[in-house]
């Protein structure tokens, strides 16, 4: 694929209205999606903070891991799918035909739901995608994946076994291995899809831990249908539903005091 | 009969729970027959496997005990002279099967991952149902075909020029130099493959269908490539399921009997050359049987034909279980 230059959107006007005040990393503007007909997403604008850990949350069908997945335009495996609008990372499309998918997926990185290892060593798994963007020597290789693995505390744990099968691992270690193989690659992005919905609480712990310690280094997206780990993780958090998104702010106020009556239901219980 | 006793003890033994509604007078002796008899049909084919395999070893036991291993390992089968050895047959099953495989396997895993991956969805259903049809296409045609179109074809164009190009090659030149009359193992063997593309292709097809789509958007989110995806993460994954598809097309292969006879040649010669007629197990069998006259020519085919049933059995159940290892894998991991 060849890298195309990307025409800078610094012309438009900086917009600097997080929540938290902090430089925006991901500016979302206007963005609608559809599945064929149906339409998931409803002129959503929404900036994500640089450094921070964003929550998504709203009951099911709300569109929000649809959001999700325009991030790394990986809905395009479809084709009934389509995003409309903007997605600026640090000010540059991302949803531009003529941007990059190898250089978007090297910035963004995304884990799913249910644990995804490839049927591969645990050394492998995390080694999979670090020669499809630079060259580095073995020794080099191996660095990565120890640096890696260790980032995403799962180095004491596997250290003796890397030629071991990944499939060999427990759910949450294998959650902790697709992370690793994000990290790997060092992206500045990592969308996080319901990251622990198929893991136990001790599990679920781990991986929340993991998050805090991740947020250091990179700008985290995490879509979460359970507000208490919104709440736990996460800044800032944006609250969708049917496609619209009806409230954004510091996580903090979102929970004490939502300035929505349909957040408040949400929250409290009422639906969802 | 002891043995339908024998299944109706298994049945009333470990049958499930009684589900009906207690207290319900009558209907009671319906349930009853139901459930044998479903039993009784089960148990009947495993009765009916074991007694073909029995029937065959007895019935082959008069060549076994005559020519003992040689039976395996002598290229000779001399009707008048009353000497039967199984190697021609076997080496032309194995050597058409092999054929039929390298021929098939690339073919069939292309069309699989083109439906699967590849195709756009309102492509996927018809060409899916097209090469299904191929496997209903019945053998007696492919034999036709085989002798009436594909051998004189062959003959003119293709072997001529095998015979000049790789027939002059070391090492493999032998395979490939004899003269060009279109019909031999070669033939055989190609229009094997062709038999065996829709069974594997479909299989295929439905194991690539099994790879938990998140296993596929997780390597292209990490940047790879659709040919990455394909040659590094749903491949391996599917590794064991894949062979077991092969086997299957395998064992298609080797008891595959009309489309082989026509074209095979049926000549009881130890040959090291592709192009030269051979003979294989089922069309030895097919075209014999009429003039066995004598009770030990009589045994050695059926001999023959117990030799292919042990082989088929073994091939078919490592296919089953190689797809098996599948199903269990992508149930841990969905």
């Amino acid at each position: 694929m060849t890298e195309i230059p990307v025409q800078s959107a610094v012309e438009t006007t900086p917009f600097t209205g997080t929540a938290s005040g902090q430089p925006i990393k991901i500016d979302i503007r206007n963005l609608d999606f559809y599945y064929g007909k149906t339409r998931a997403l409803k002129s959503v604008n929404l900036p994500i903070a640089a450094g921070q850990v964003t929550a998504i949350i709203g009951p099911s069908g709300c569109g929000k891991s649809t959001l999700l997945r325009t991030l790394n335009r990986i809905y395009e495996l479809y084709p009934e799918q389509r995003a409309e609008g903007e997605v600026l990372v640090d000010g540059d499309n991302i949803l531009d035909r003529n941007y990059s998918l190898t250089r978007l997926r090297r910035r963004v990185g995304m884990v799913f739901q249910k644990p995804t290892p490839f049927a591969s060593s645990i050394r492998n798994n995390v080694g999979f995608a670090l020669n499809f963007f630079e060259r580095m020597s073995r020794s080099e290789a191996e660095d990565r994946i120890e640096n890696a693995l260790r980032q995403a505390a799962l180095w004491d744990e596997v250290k003796d076994k890397l030629n071991a099968s990944a499939l060999s691992l427990s759910g949450g270690q294998q959650q902790r291995l697709c992370i690793a193989r994000t990290i790997a690659i060092r992206p500045e992005i990592i969308l996080l899809d319901e990251p622990t919905s198929a893991l136990d609480p001790i599990a679920t712990a781990k991986i929340e831990e993991l998050i805090h310690e991740l947020s250091q280094s990179f700008t985290i997206v995490i879509v979460t249908h359970n507000m208490q780990q919104a709440g736990r993780v996460s800044e800032q958090t944006a609250f969708f539903h049917l496609g619209e998104l009806v409230e954004f702010g510091q996580t903090s106020s979102i929970f004490t005091n939502p300035t929505e009556t349909r957040t408040k239901d949400y929250i409290t219980g009422r639906y969802g | 009969m002891g043995f339908l006793a024998a299944a109706r003890a298994f049945t009333v033994r470990r049958g499930p729970p009684d589900v009906s509604a207690p207290g319900r007078a009558g209907g009671g002796w319906k349930d009853a027959l139901f459930e044998h008899g479903t039993a009784a049909a089960t148990w009947l084919v495993l009765f009916l496997l074991i007694g073909i395999a029995a029937s065959m070893a007895w019935g082959g036991r008069l060549a076994f005990q005559t020519f003992g291993f040689d039976f395996l390992t002598s290229a000779e089968w001399d009707p008048v002279a009353g000497n039967f050895g199984a190697l021609v047959p076997i080496y032309g099953t194995l050597v058409t099967s092999v054929i039929a495989l390298i021929i098939a396997v690339p073919v069939s895993i292309g069309i699989a991952l083109f439906l699967t991956d590849i195709a756009p969805q309102w492509m996927r259903g018809p060409i899916g149902v097209a090469v299904e049809l191929l496997a209903a296409i019945p053998s007696i045609i492919y034999g036709m075909w085989g002798l009436f179109v594909f051998a004189p074809f062959l003959a003119e164009h293709v072997e001529p020029w095998l015979n000049e190009t790789i027939g002059t090659w070391p090492l493999i030149g032998p395979l490939f130099s004899g003269p060009p009359i279109g019909i031999g193992m070669l033939p055989a063997g190609i229009v094997l493959g062709v038999m065996i593309i829709p069974f594997i292709a479909a299989v295929a097809r439905d194991v690539f269908n099994a790879v938990p789509s998140g296993i596929r958007e997780a390597a292209i989110a990490l940047g790879a490539t659709r040919w990455e995806m394909l040659s590094r993460v749903t491949l391996p994954y599917t590794r064991s399921a894949i062979v077991g598809a092969i086997f299957l097309g395998l064992g298609r292969a080797l008891g595959e009997t009309m489309a082989v006879t026509f074209v095979i040649g049926n000549s009881h010669e130890l040959s090291p050359s592709l192009l030269m007629p051979g003979n294989s197990i089922a069309a030895a069998i097919a075209n014999e049987f009429t003039e066995a006259d004598t009770e030990l020519y009589r045994s050695s085919l059926i001999a023959l034909a117990f030799l292919l049933f042990v082989i088929t059995f073994i091939i078919l159940s490592i296919a089953k279980l190689m797809l098996r290892r599948m199903e269990r894998l992508s149930g841990k991991t969905q």
